[in-house]
C-alpha cells in the first residue's frame, strides 16, 4: 500500500498503519483493511488494530469474549452511528452531553423548527454527508471547519463528503497559497455575519467558516485544538510524509475519527476548558481525592508517566512522574479522544497517543479502562511493551479505589453536582422578598428571548451562573446550570458570551484587563482578572451593578471555602 | 482536481500567481511599503485576457499592471467566494499577518479596497471600521460632484471618462491624509472621534431664533426655487434643511475646503509643492513618489477615446485652492464654462444623495460664518445669470441678518476647548450623524495604552451593532461595556437607542460604581440622560 511506503521504518507513526492480527488469520476482513497493511502474526497472545476510531489498540485475546470484540479487524462505522438512534440510557454516554447541535442548524431555519432541533440529544459523529458545497443547506451551516493539506486536498469537513469537497478544498488552498505568494499570511476574512477564519501548521491547514457571534481569538483557538486532536492522533511527524509526497492523501489515517472531531467541535458549545485552558475537577471530599491520590502516586513511581483518574471531562485525581507536566490542552484532547470512542468502554485499550502539548513529535501508549459507565482511567508511559505492567497497576489502583469507596463516592458526587448559584452562602434575602426580583418580572420582553417557561431567578442579586479559574492550579470550577439558563441553547449563548469575554479581557498584545463590566439585553457579564484568579460571572440584565460585584465577592469567599472540594491541590500538573 | 471546480476569480488568481512567477515579478508587497488602493467593476474585463479593464483606479499607479491584477484578483475571488456563505454581504476585511485588506462595495459591484501595512513597532494599527469609513467618505464626495461611478461609465463605456475623474478625485482626497509626505491614515489614537459625522455648535435660544429667521430669508432669496442651505460657524454645523445624508457630505466637504480654516490652510507647503501647473488633464499628478510617468501614460493612454476631447472639463473641487473668497463675500472658484461663446467663472454643481436633483453650490463667508445654499440647477433656467441674481438678493437682504448672526454666535462660542469636559476624554454619537467630541489636544493627554484600549473596544462595538443591523431586528444593540485596563483606566462604551457614547477615564477610582456613577453624571449633564439608567 502507497501510504506505508511513505513512511520511514523508524517512524513511531508506523504503527499507525500495521496492525497485527494475532487471531485467526481466515477471519474476513471488512473493506477497511485494504488500506491498512496486516503483518505477520507476532508471538504476543496480544492482537492489535486499528479500529474504526482510528485507535490503534492492544487487546488480550481471551478464549472467546475476544474474537467478538477486540481482535483482528474491526471498524465502527461512525455514519452508521449517526444514522442510527443512539441510546443515552444505555451508556448514558450521548445523553450526558445532553445538548443540541445548533450549529448543525441552518442558519435561516424557522425558530420553531430550530427550537424543536435543539432538543433533540447531541449524535457523535459525522452528519449532512449527502451535502457539498452546492447545497443550499450546507452553505447555509453556522459552522464549518475543514483540514485540508497544503496541495489542496481534503482531509476533514464538519458537514458534508470531503470527496465531494475537493473542490472546495482547493479554493481554500488557493486562497491561503496567493496571500503567502504575496509574501503574507491570511488570517481573517470578514463578510457580514460571517467569518473564515485560516489557521497554517506546516503541510495542514486548517479553516472554519462560522456565523456564530465567537470572536475570532476564540475560532482560531478552536482551531488550534483540532490541530491538537490531530497530532494527538498522528503526532507532527505525519509532516515527513508531506515532505516526501506533496500529493501525500492523509485521510486514511484519520480512518474512522469523525467521531472525534466531531465530539470535539460539540464540545467547543459546552466545555469552558475549550477557551479556559484549565481543566476542572469532580467535587469530592478532600481525603476521597487524597486516597485517589496516594494509590495514584504509587503507581506514578513504578514508570507511569501519567496516571489520571477521570469522570467524563472532569477529573478525580491527577498524578505526573517528576517534572513531566499535562498541559490543561492536552488533556482536554485525551479525555476527548477517549470519552468520544465508544471502543474504550467495551474493553481495557492499550493506544499509541500524542500529547502535542508534551511532545508533538512522539507517541506516548495510553493504557485506558473504564471503571464504570463514566468513570476511567487513563495511564501513560512511553514503552509501547508496557501493558502488561500498566494492567497490573490498574488492577492494584481498582482494588484501592473500590476499598476506600472512591469509586462510589464519585458516583454519588456525580449525581449531586457541583456547586449551584442558589446555594450562594450569606444571602440574606429570600429570592421572592427581593425588590429587584420583583422588577424582572416584570421585563417579560427579556424572557420571551428564551422562549421557556419562567421556572426560577438563579441565585441571589439575579446571579445565573459562574465560571472560576485558579490561575495556579490551572482548573476551573463552574456552576451547575440554573434556571433561567435551562436549556443547552441557552447554555451555548451563555458559553459563547463568555468566550468573547475572554477574548475581550485578553488582548495577546496588550496584556490583560483587569475589570469588565458587560450588560446587552441577555446578561449582565461581569469579569473580574487578578493574578491569581479570573471570574466570570453572568447575571440577569437588569442585574444591579453594586449587587452584582458583591454576589461576585461573595462567589470568591465561597470558593475559598470550598477549595479543598472542588479543585485538586498540590497537584498542579502544569508547573510541576 | 478538475479545474472546472475551482470558481472563475479564483483561477484567475491563480494564473496571476503564475504569471508572476514567469515573470519574476516582486510580490505585491515588497513593491510598495505603504498603502494600495483601488476601485474596481467587476462587470468589466469578464474576458480572459481583459482583466485589465476591471481596474478603474489603482494607488500607487505606477505599481506593474500583473501587481494591480494579482490585487484586484484576491479581492474578486473572495467576494466570489464569500458570497458561498454570505451572499447579502460580500468580504469586508481580510486580516492577514502584515496587511489589512478593507473592502467597501460603494456601488453594486463596484468595489473600492483598501490595503493597508500593519507594523508592530509604528502607530499602524486601525479600526477597520474607521477605514472602510475614509472609503465611504471619498465615495459619498465623488458622488456628490459627479453622481454615481456606474453613470459615468455608462456615459463613456470605454472607461476613460471614470478614470480621470476618479484619478484626480481620490488622489486630491488622499492629499488629506497626508502628512510630512506620508499618508497618515486614521489610527487608533483617532478612536474618539468618527469620520461621516457632523459637529454642531451649542447654540443659545436667542441665537436659534436669529438663526432660524435667517435661514427664511435665504429662502426668500432663492426666490420660488425650491433651494436648500446649510449654516456653519467656524468648523461647526450651525443649521441645515438638508437631508441628514447630504448635511453629512457637504459639511465634511465644507470643513475640508470651504470654511475660513480650510482657506487659509490651503496653500501649505506639501500642497503647493504637489499642486499640478495646469488644469488639464495632465494635472492628474501623483501625490507621493510612488507614482510617476508611467501613471500619467497608464491614464493617457486610456483616455484616448472618440469624443473626449481636453474641451470636456474635469472639475477638481478636492484640489487645495479651488476657492477663494471674492469681494461680494462669495466664494468663488477658478472653473470656466463656456457660455455664449466666451469663458466665464462658472458656479460648482453638487448632486444630492437622496433625490440626485444637481443643484448649484452657492457659499458665502463672513467672518466665521460660512454659509452654503443649493439650488436646484432646473429650476433656474437662465443658468449662471440667474445664480448671480440670487446671490444678488442675499447680499441685499440677508447681509444684515448675517452679520447679526455672526456677532452673536461668536459671543457664545466658547472656543477651541469649548467641549471639553474635565476628567473626561470621550466621544458621543447622536443618531449616526451628529458627533460631539473631546478637543483632539485633550485627547493627545490619553496614554497608548488607554487609546489601544479604547481602540480594541471600538472594534467590539463595531462588530455587535454590525451585527445587529444584519440580524434586522429592527432594534439598536443596547449595551453597556466598562473595562478597567491593564494601565489602571477606565475605558467606557455605551449604545443605546441609536445613540453611542465612548469614554476614556484615566485618573479615576478603581471600583466599578465610581466609573458608572461618572458616566451618568456625564449623561444627566451633557446627553439629556440619554446613558442614565433610571
Amino acid at each position: 500500500m502507497s501510504t506505508t511506503d511513505d513512511l520511514p521504518n523508524s517512524e513511531p507513526l508506523e504503527t499507525r498503519f500495521n496492525s497485527i492480527a494475532l487471531q485467526d488469520e481466515e477471519q474476513e476482513q471488512p473493506e477497511s483493511s485494504s488500506r491498512l497493511q496486516a503483518q505477520p502474526p507476532e508471538e504476543e497472545s496480544l492482537c492489535r488494530s486499528v479500529n474504526g476510531d482510528g485507535i490503534l489498540e492492544i487487546r488480550r485475546v481471551d478464549g472467546d469474549g475476544g474474537t467478538r470484540n477486540g481482535c483482528g479487524w474491526r471498524r465502527t462505522n461512525s455514519e452508521l452511528e449517526m444514522d442510527g438512534p443512539s441510546s443515552p440510557s444505555s451508556s448514558g454516554y450521548a445523553g450526558e452531553r445532553g445538548t443540541s447541535g445548533e450549529d448543525d442548524e441552518i442558519v435561516e431555519i424557522s425558530n420553531d423548527v430550530a427550537v424543536m432541533d435543539s432538543q433533540l440529544p447531541w449524535t457523535p459523529g459525522k452528519r449532512h454527508v449527502d451535502e457539498d458545497d452546492a447545497s443550499i443547506s450546507w452553505r447555509k451551516r453556522k459552522k464549518h471547519f475543514f483540514i485540508l493539506s497544503y496541495s489542496g486536498k481534503p482531509i476533514y469537513s464538519r458537514y458534508g463528503d470531503e470527496l465531494k469537497l475537493a473542490g472546495f478544498s482547493a479554493t481554500l488552498q488557493a486562497i491561503i497559497s496567493f496571500v503567502e505568494n504575496g509574501g503574507d499570511r491570511v488570517k481573517l476574512v470578514r463578510a457580514g455575519k460571517h467569518q473564515v477564519i485560516f489557521l497554517v501548521k506546516g503541510p495542514i491547514y486548517l479553516v472554519c467558516i462560522s456565523c456564530t457571534e465567537e470572536p475570532y481569538e476564540s475560532l482560531r483557538g478552536q482551531l488550534e485544538l483540532i490541530y491538537g486532536q490531530m497530532i494527538l492522533i498522528l503526532t507532527k511527524s505525519v509532516n515527513r510524509c508531506f515532505e516526501k509526497n506533496p500529493k501525500f492523501d492523509m485521510t486514511p489515517l484519520l480512518g474512522g475519527t469523525d467521531v472525534v472531531f466531531s465530539s470535539l467541535i460539540h464540545s467547543f458549545s459546552w466545555n469552558p476548558a475549550t477557551f479556559l485552558h484549565a481543566y476542572t475537577c469532580l467535587p469530592l471530599a478532600y481525603a476521597t481525592r487524597q486516597a485517589a491520590g496516594a494509590i495514584l502516586h504509587d503507581v506514578a513511581d513504578s514508570g507511569v508517566l501519567f496516571a489520571i483518574l477521570m469522570c467524563k471531562h472532569k477529573v478525580v485525581s491527577l498524578v505526573g512522574a517528576q517534572k513531566a507536566s499535562l498541559h490543561p490542552d492536552d488533556m482536554l484532547l485525551l479525555s476527548n479522544f477517549i470519552t468520544s470512542s465508544d471502543s474504550f468502554r467495551t474493553s481495557e485499550s492499550f493506544s499509541p497517543i500524542c500529547l502535542p502539548r508534551y511532545n508533538p513529535m512522539a507517541f506516548l501508549y495510553a493504557y485506558v479502562h473504564y471503571f464504570d459507565v463514566d468513570t476511567y482511567l487513563v495511564l501513560l508511559t512511553t514503552s509501547s511493551d508496557a501493558f502488561y505492567h500498566l494492567k497490573d497497576c490498574r488492577i492494584r489502583i481498582e482494588m484501592v479505589l473500590l476499598k476506600s469507596n472512591v469509586l462510589s463516592e464519585v458516583q454519588r458526587s456525580m449525581l449531586d453536582g457541583g456547586m449551584r448559584v442558589e446555594e450562594l452562602p450569606g444571602c440574606l434575602l429570600p429570592h421572592s422578598a427581593s425588590p429587584r426580583l420583583g422588577q424582572h418580572k416584570q421585563s417579560t420582553d427579556s424572557l420571551e428571548r428564551f422562549r421557556e417557561p419562567f421556572v426560577g431567578i438563579g441565585g441571589p442579586a439575579g446571579l445565573w451562573h459562574f465560571i472560576y479559574r485558579s490561575i495556579y492550579l490551572d482548573q476551573y470550577v463552574a456552576s451547575e446550570f440554573s434556571s433561567p439558563i435551562n436549556s443547552p441553547r441557552q447554555q451555548k449563548r451563555l458559553y459563547r458570551a463568555y468566550r468573547k469575554l475572554y477574548a475581550s479581557m485578553h488582548d495577546i498584545g496588550n496584556g490583560s484587563h483587569k475589570t469588565q463590566f458587560r450588560r446587552d439585553e441577555n446578561y449582565v457579564l461581569l469579569c473580574w482578572v487578578t493574578p491569581d484568579f479570573e471570574l466570570y460571572a453572568a447575571f440577569d440584565p437588569l442585574a444591579d451593578k453594586a449587587l452584582a460585584i458583591k454576589t461576585c465577592n461573595r462567589v470568591c469567599q465561597w470558593i475559598k471555602d470550598v477549595e479543598n472540594e472542588i479543585f485538586l491541590l498540590g497537584a498542579s500538573p502544569f508547573s510541576w | 482536481m478538475p479545474l472546472w471546480l475551482i470558481p472563475f476569480p479564483v483561477l484567475f488568481s491563480l494564473k496571476i500567481c503564475k504569471l508572476k512567477e514567469v515573470m519574476g515579478l516582486a510580490s505585491v508587497n515588497a513593491a510598495n511599503d505603504g498603502m494600495q488602493f483601488c476601485v474596481f467593476d467587476l462587470k468589466r474585463g469578464q474576458q480572459e485576457g481583459q482583466e485589465l479593464d476591471k481596474i478603474l483606479f489603482f494607488f500607487p499607479a505606477d505599481l506593474p499592471f500583473s501587481t494591480q491584477l494579482s490585487v484586484i484578483g484576491l479581492s474578486e475571488g473572495l467576494i466570489t467566494f464569500t458570497r458561498i456563505f454570505s451572499p447579502e454581504a460580500a468580504c469586508e476585511v481580510i486580516e492577514a499577518e502584515r496587511h489589512s485588506h478593507i473592502f467597501y462595495e460603494a456601488e453594486p459591484d463596484i468595489w473600492m479596497v483598501m490595503i493597508v501595512e500593519k507594523s508592530k513597532a509604528s502607530e499602524a494599527i486601525w479600526r477597520v471600521d474607521a477605514l472602510q469609513k475614509v472609503l465611504k467618505e471619498v465615495h459619498n464626495l465623488f458622488m456628490m460632484f459627479h453622481g454615481s461611478i456606474r453613470s459615468m461609465i455608462e456615459k463613456e463605456p470605454s472607461g476613460g471618462l471614470v478614470r480621470t475623474h476618479l484619478y484626480s478625485f481620490i488622489m486630491d482626497y488622499l492629499n488629506v491624509f497626508l502628512i510630512t509626505k506620508k499618508l497618515q491614515l486614521p489610527s487608533f489614537r483617532d478612536c474618539l472621534m468618527e469620520r461621516g459625522t457632523v459637529q454642531m455648535l451649542t447654540v443659545g435660544r436667542e441665537a436659534a431664533i436669529e438663526v432660524q429667521s435667517l435661514v427664511k430669508v435665504l429662502e426668500y432669496s432663492a426666490g420660488s426655487a425650491s433651494c436648500y442651505s446649510l449654516i456653519m460657524f467656524q468648523d461647526l454645523l450651525v443649521s441645515t434643511t438638508l437631508s441628514p445624508e447630504d448635511t453629512v457630505n457637504l459639511f465634511t466637504y465644507a470643513v475640508l475646503r470651504l470654511t475660513p480654516r480650510a482657506l487659509s490652510s490651503g496653500v501649505s507647503s506639501w500642497s503647493s509643492l504637489l499642486r499640478g501647473s495646469t488644469a488639464s488633464n495632465a494635472t492628474a499628478t501623483s501625490t507621493s513618489t510612488h507614482s510617476g510617468s508611467v501613471s500619467e501614460q497608464q491614464y493617457h493612454s486610456r483616455d484616448a477615446s472618440p469624443g473626449q476631447s481636453n474641451s470636456n472639463h474635469i472639475e477638481r473641487p478636492l484640489q487645495h485652492d479651488r476657492w477663494h473668497k471674492g469681494k461680494d463675500g462669495f466664494l468663488g472658484t477658478d472653473i470656466q464654462i463656456s457660455e455664449m461663446g466666451s469663458l466665464i467663472s462658472a458656479t460648482p454643481t453638487i448632486y444630492l444623495q437622496q433625490t440626485g436633483e444637481r443643484m448649484y453650490l452657492c457659499a458665502y463667508q463672513y467672518k466665521s460664518l460660512t454659509l452654503i445654499l443649493l439650488l436646484p440647477v432646473s429650476s433656474l433656467l437662465n443658468g449662471e445669470q440667474g445664480v448671480s441674481q440670487v446671490k444678488q438678493q442675499i447680499v441685499e437682504s440677508a447681509s444684515l441678518k448675517m452679520l447679526k448672526v455672526e456677532e452673536k454666535l461668536s459671543k457664545g462660542w466658547g472656543g477651541e476647548n469649548a467641549y471639553h469636559v474635565s476628567g473626561y476624554r470621550y466621544l458621543l454619537v447622536d443618531d449616526r450623524h451628529v458627533s460631539r467630541a473631546s478637543p483632539a489636544a485633550k485627547v493627545t493627554t490619553l496614554t497608548k495604552e488607554s487609546l489601544l484600549a479604547m481602540n480594541k473596544l471600538r472594534e467590539e462595538v463595531d462588530l455587535e451593532k454590525n451585527r445587529a443591523k444584519l440580524d434586522n431586528m429592527g432594534k439598536e444593540k443596547d449595551m453597556e461595556i466598562c473595562i478597567r485596563a491593564k494601565n489602571n483606566a477606565w475605558v467606557i462604551a455605551r449604545t443605546t437607542r441609536g445613540k453611542e457614547l465612548y469614554m476614556v477615564l484615566e485618573k479615576a477610582n478603581e471600583t466599578l460604581l465610581y466609573a458608572a456613577d461618572a458616566v451618568e453624571k456625564f449623561s444627566n449633564r451633557y446627553c439629556g440622560g440619554a446613558f442614565s439608567l433610571d
